[in-house]
């Protein structure tokens, strides 16, 4: 053994370990502790000092407030027609990638790309092609007679809340499609080689052979996506600001509305803790699906 | 030609035809921002609208990176008389540099470590840390964002890079931990006996033979790491307030803020914030099934 310090196993094993457990304490642990905390006060931040502990009020509040419902339930609806479309999209367009053709590579990238583009740059891109008046979209709508009037994409209710949606769907497709095209690949080829042999036409083959072996993807995707998605903040705030009025609030938007416009940071975090309550069930369904403390070996 | 010749041409059209629409819909916004941040002033709103700039001009690129003053004033907040959010463009550029790559780095170094040790060595609780590490994830930023922001004003470093450093190294460690564990544990621990056995101590085993191995997962977690930095707005929104310390994401959003928008500008923002995006895509794109098939998901 070379000359200078050596230091035993163990030590070495803790030294290594010691900057992640002190950067999740301080980053991870304690802000959620903090946030779960500040849910129980009364906090303006503008005068910490005035912060006072308010008991289950800042729930009472939120749980009173018609405009928590309304996110509540738009959030839902949002969740659920982005997922929807995500998943559906997904399967097909990762089905149309797990093909031997020349070229697919480049298809592939193209095809995914969009998942790394800055929600803020889709955001600007978004108000840009479905400005009402000289946006792209509409004019090509109109040009094809498919609408008279031009649609008021960003600016009416439903029509603001389809927009987010399809932002939603446009922006994170791809990340199915990488989930799906992955196990696609390992599916063996001698299940679709049977399957012929039986006779199998090609909707068969998908319905029989090929969404069996998928279901496990799908179902661990679907309940990360959901998770993600009722959580999302940017891709509404950024493109419809919640509005027009609060159509398209969801629960992230309400508490940062409530925390950085009404200066209620103890009801923003109030939300913060009934978001965490339902990602907690999310996540206890992810765990036994992916089998947690099973197999110790597979990832 | 045979037959199944004919069959197979066929489906092989059909599919890429299939593919060609696909693309097309999916690329046609980022196709349209591309072209309107090539088109003059006079071209933006001509009808009907043109795909490929008659007149190409790269006017709006050039006032961004010059910071030549617009005609427009702009009416956002701390924005002086005289100047425009263009102006500081190139100022937030190199400051979503600085900050990216900071956190990242600082992710990077301490996952690999954490995971080396997780790995490698025998202790309470080794197995539990990397799932409550992916439980920390799942937690959505704004969950976590205002108790931060309030660590940060203890600190006295408000509205600083490192304070955004400190905050995207919060979001992106848990996942590039879940990562580097997933990679490290596929390693096998015979080459490093093997080392360990001819006389090299645990640190020149760690740096000699683990790190290089683990090379594909350590890139793939930096380019994950650097992509949620980049493409962050609600951290960059909260924890800075002048114009010279924003990011690009934030700083772009104060376009909006004036009276009139001068699409032809946002769109070459646009393009050039996602620039570095997309070359980062095009190294991901080797390490992409790698780095999802270990887990190492985030949207």
């Amino acid at each position: 053994m070379r000359a200078g310090f050596t230091l035993s196993d163990r030590a070495v094993g803790l030294l290594f370990i010691a900057p992640f457990l002190a950067a999740a304490i301080f980053f991870m642990v304690y802000p959620v502790v903090e946030a779960i905390r500040m849910a129980f006060y009364s906090y303006n931040p503008l005068r910490p000092d005035l912060s006072t502990f308010v008991g289950l009020r800042n729930f009472e509040f939120i749980f009173a407030d018609p405009l928590f419902w309304d996110s509540f339930w738009q959030a839902t609806v949002w969740t659920l027609l982005s997922i929807v479309f995500q998943t559906v999209f997904g399967v097909a367009i990762a089905l149309l990638l797990h093909q031997a053709l020349p070229g697919i590579a480049l298809f592939r990238g193209l095809l995914l790309f969009p998942y790394i583009v800055p929600t803020v740059v889709i955001a600007l891109i978004w108000r840009w092609i479905f400005n009402p008046e000289i946006g792209v979209v509409n004019y090509a709508l109109q040009s094809a007679s498919l609408i008279k009037e031009p649609i008021y994409w960003l600016s009416t209710p439903s029509m603001a809340m389809a927009s987010t949606i399809l932002l939603n769907v446009w922006k994170y497709t791809p990340f199915v499609v990488i989930c799906v095209l992955a196990r696609l690949q390992t599916v063996p080829l001698e299940l679709y080689d049977a399957a012929k042999v039986d006779g199998a036409g090609v909707v068969r083959r998908f319905l029989d052979v090929t969404l069996p072996q998928l279901k496990e993807v799908l179902i661990v995707v679907i309940v990360f996506r959901t998770i993600w998605t009722f959580n999302k903040f940017e891709e509404i705030y950024l493109l419809t600001k919640g509005g027009p009025g609060t159509s398209t609030f969801n629960l992230a938007v309400y508490s940062f509305e409530q925390s950085i416009a009404n200066l209620r940071l103890g009801v923003g975090a109030a939300t913060g803790v009934v978001m965490m309550v339902m990602l907690s069930i999310g996540s206890i369904i992810y765990l036994r699906v992916s089998g947690f403390g099973q197999d110790e070996k597979s990832p | 030609m045979t037959r199944i010749e004919f069959w197979t041409l066929t489906r092989r059209l059909a599919s890429y035809a299939v593919l060609s629409a696909v693309t097309f819909i999916v690329c046609f916004p980022l196709v349209w921002a591309l072209s309107t941040s090539l088109k003059p002033k006079s071209e933006i709103f001509a009808t009907p609208p043109t795909l490929i700039p008659h007149a190409a001009t790269t006017e709006n690129y050039k006032a961004l990176l010059t910071g030549r003053p617009q005609y427009f004033q702009s009416g956002g907040q701390q924005v002086t008389s005289g100047t425009t959010p263009a102006q500081f463009f190139t100022r937030w550029f190199v400051n979503s540099v600085i900050v990216t790559l900071g956190s990242t780095l600082i992710s990077i170094t301490i996952s690999t470590l954490a995971a080396y040790s997780l790995t490698r060595f025998r202790y309470w609780g080794r197995t539990v840390v990397p799932y409550f590490s992916l439980l920390g994830y799942m937690v959505p930023s704004i969950i976590f964002v205002f108790p931060l922001f309030l660590v940060m004003v203890q600190l006295n470093l408000t509205d600083s890079l490192l304070s955004l450093v400190l905050g995207y190294v919060c979001i992106t460690l848990p996942f590039c931990m879940w990562l580097m564990w997933a990679f490290m544990r596929s390693i096998p621990i015979e080459i490093e006996e093997a080392a360990l056995i001819d006389g090299a101590s645990r640190l020149q085993v760690f740096r000699q033979v683990v790190l290089p191995t683990a090379l594909p997962g350590i890139i793939a977690a930096a380019i994950f790491s650097m992509i949620v930095s980049w493409n962050d707005y609600l951290f960059g929104r909260v924890f800075l307030n002048s114009l010279d310390n924003l990011t690009l994401t934030v700083g772009v959003m104060l376009f909006f803020e004036g009276t009139h928008v001068d699409w032809g500008l946002l769109m070459a923002a646009s393009v050039l914030m996602t620039v570095p995006m997309a070359i980062l895509f095009m190294a991901l794109q080797r390490h992409l099934v790698a780095g999802f098939g270990a887990g190492a998901v985030k949207g």
